[in-house]
């Protein structure tokens, strides 16, 4: 069953490669995306039951655990609903004369393959294939970050590939030096494998995994869009056709943080205290919260200030993880579901205005509630949502971790985090707010949605990130208690 | 034979010593070429030992691997892009040469130091072979670093990726072996992706110096 999860992608692959109409493509591909989210809602059921789900086959790789399962399944919710916004979008491109059915169907291609590699990367507890599963998605995704092939696009993918091959690599040397720190200790046939590295914890060699944590942190960090490794990231999302920067900043993000957070699950464990770990991961997501208020404070590109945002985001989990208190596990574990929805939705969103405008620059777009007045709406809800204002769900989980920083002590940290979030909202308000109002005279546009049914995907998101916000099914509670307790290995 | 690698890992430095002093493109692609003979001689090595002891072939295959990959396929790809795009020599690197040099002899010192501080991978006495590879894994950053044209800083990272296997080598025997495959085919990817993109660079921007890619900022 597990396995359908891994091979429906790659046949949807294969399929787009022998298809002939713009049609068919879209066809297959809601209907893929589709699929797994049936599939997936099957096998959270089972980890829910069970609480793992393994299988013997292959040697074993395959692995899902509560905390896979909710990194996951945000990939496919967001997977889902981006295969369906992703249709209209095309066609509106197509009938503009950007793209040819060629350039429709390597959209698909690559965003299917984009979507395996970070379906493997979660599926597996070999932390050298979550490497190369985790590298494979800068390859997949490079050339959808430089999709529209013109000098600005080429830029953002030239700056992706280089600076994301080289922070991978360099999480390459971390994992070295963890497989050497565990030599000796773990049977042959287990090596590098999550599960074994956090029973024999106690057991690795110190020195090494302490150095390993840094290569890791830097490396996956680097993905992440951590400061100061984050350089690729605004370039990168500003310049993708909106579905994939929804896919890059809702869920590969994600991705590379669950690594992080399972090496530190394991180097914690080692030293017997999360201070390690936790200064490093506390200073790297303060600076990038620190960045990301400077950016957005000036920012003239829509699409790049959700990319701050989004880095201002993986900053705040990463301070949670630093802190590595239960409640602030679980803040940091909500917060990146809340996050992910919520930013996946933003830039759903401003796709539909860019779309509609033609441009990114926020001074030239006026009067998105007229002209746009579904999508528009959801776009300054959503403002709200991301700024942390209630009732939405990223208030919940933002409050829960600052809580958690104000439990544990850290009265200066909690205090500046504050601060900078009420930046961060005046930023967001006096750079973005103005594109709501004013009259559609100066554009002269025609009032009304290009993309209908990716109106009604922006919809449901934003009711799923208000009623999340108001309750979290008690079901997705348990699952992340429940991975809580895995990543502080007790 | 321990003495033996020692002497390996050094040659390898040292041709990354040689990379940084090189000024032209041919010629980087020339050091890369030997650089990978070395690593593929120490792999062989390597795994002719674990054969003998071990009956294990894995690291005897991925000897043949680099052979096939660093030494003849990559090399080739990357004249053949260069030929392709590249119209006049031009001064491609940011310091004279033998600044750039000095600054490596610094980071070899450096991570001598380094590494001397962390147990664990130093059983009573400094591991050379590690301080080696480390230093060239730094080097090739480095060398991304000081190169303005895209194909030096592919060069630059394929050294890195040479660095990163031989750590990988000689201070674990190798990772496990379906690591190390998707390790090889990822960073045939990446290569051949990056190649594609100098095209599309030298297209868009009638050079492939990556000053010119100055238009996103903010």
């Amino acid at each position: 069953m597990g396995f359908l999860l891994l091979a429906i992608p790659l046949i949807a692959v294969l399929l787009f490669s022998l298809m002939k109409k713009r049609l068919f493509l879209h066809a297959v591909s809601i209907t893929a995306s589709g699929l797994i989210m049936m599939i997936a809602v099957r096998i959270t059921k089972d980890v829910i039951d069970y609480g793992k789900v393994e299988y013997a086959h292959y040697g074993g790789f395959f692995y899902l655990d509560s905390l896979s399962i909710i990194v996951l399944d945000i990939i496919f919710l967001i997977g889902f609903f981006v295969a369906v916004y992703s249709v209209q979008y095309l066609e509106e491109d197509v009938r503009r004369g950007k793209l040819d059915f060629k350039k429709v169907r390597l959209y698909y291609i690559l965003m299917h393959l984009f979507l395996f590699t970070m379906i493997l990367a979660l599926t597996v507890k070999n932390m050298g294939i979550m490497w190369i599963a985790i590298e494979a998605t800068t390859l997949a995704s490079a050339f959808l970050v430089g999709f529209y092939n013109d000098r600005y696009a080429l830029e953002a993918a030239w700056k992706y590939i280089i600076i994301c091959s080289v922070g991978i690599a360099v999480a390459m040397l971390g994992i070295i030096f963890l497989h050497l720190s565990s030599i000796g200790v773990l049977e042959s046939t287990e090596l590098l494998s999550w599960t074994a590295l956090m029973e024999n914890a106690k057991g690795l060699k110190t020195g090494t995994a302490r150095l390993a944590f840094i290569f890791i942190l830097v490396g996956f960090g680097t993905k992440a869009g951590l400061a100061p490794m984050h350089t690729w990231l605004p370039d990168a999302h500003s310049q993708a056709p909106a579905p994939i920067s929804a896919l890059l900043s809702g869920v590969l993000l994600n991705s590379a943080m669950y690594g992080i957070i399972r090496m530190a699950a394991v180097v914690n464990k080692n030293l017997g205290s999360s201070i390690y770990t936790g200064r490093l991961l506390i200073a790297m997501g303060m600076l990038s919260i620190v960045t990301a208020a400077v950016f957005i404070l000036t920012q003239k590109d829509y699409k790049r200030l959700l990319a701050y945002s989004s880095i201002e985001h993986m900053g705040v989990i990463a301070v949670a993880m630093g802190f590595f208190t239960p409640l602030s596990i679980l803040g940091g574990l909500l917060h990146m579901i809340n996050h992910s929805l919520t930013k996946s939705m933003l830039f759903l969103c401003s796709g539909s205005v860019l779309q509609k405008y033609e441009t990114k620059h926020i001074f030239k777009t006026k009067g998105v509630l007229k002209l746009l007045p579904l999508s528009g709406t959801a776009f300054l809800l959503g403002l709200f949502a991301i700024a942390g204002t209630p009732p939405f769900s990223v208030f919940v989980s933002e409050f829960g971790i600052m809580m958690s920083i104000f439990e544990a002590g850290s009265y200066l940290i909690g205090a500046a985090l504050a601060i900078l979030f009420v930046i961060i909202f005046a930023g967001i308000a006096i750079a973005l707010f103005r594109i709501f109002y004013g009259g559609n005279e100066v554009s002269g546009l025609e009032p009304g949605e290009n993309n209908i049914p990716g109106a009604l995907i922006i919809l449901t998101l934003i009711v799923i990130i208000g009623v999340t916000g108001l309750r979290m099914p008690e079901s997705i509670i348990g699952l992340i208690y429940e991975a809580q307790s895995i990543i502080s290995g007790v | 034979m321990s003495s033996l690698f020692d002497t390996l890992s050094v040659m390898i430095l040292l041709s990354s010593f040689v990379l940084m002093a090189n000024k032209r493109i041919k010629s980087y692609i020339k050091t890369f070429r030997i650089q990978s003979m070395l690593i593929a001689l120490a792999a062989g090595i390597l795994g002719i030992q674990s054969v003998m002891e071990e009956g294990r072939i894995d690291v005897l295959v991925i000897c043949f691997i680099i052979v096939v990959l660093k030494v003849i396929y990559i090399p080739k790809l990357m004249n053949k892009t260069y030929s392709s795009v590249e119209y006049k020599v031009e001064k491609d690197f940011i310091w004279n040469i033998p600044a750039l040099v000095l600054a490596c002899c610094a980071l070899v010192v450096f991570t001598y130091f380094s590494i001397s501080t962390i147990d664990g991978i130093n059983e009573g006495f400094n591991n050379i072979q590690i301080v080696n590879s480390v230093s060239v894994i730094l080097i090739g950053l480095f060398f991304m670093i000081s190169r303005k044209k895209a194909i030096g800083q592919i060069i630059g990272f394929l050294v890195l990726e040479n660095g990163i296997f031989i750590t990988a080598m000689f201070s674990t025997n190798g990772m496990p072996f379906i690591v190390d495959m998707g390790i090889f085919i990822d960073m045939l990817t990446a290569v051949m992706i990056m190649g594609v993109m100098v095209f599309q660079i030298s297209d868009k921007f009638d050079t492939i110096n990556i000053d010119k890619l100055n238009k996103l900022k903010g």
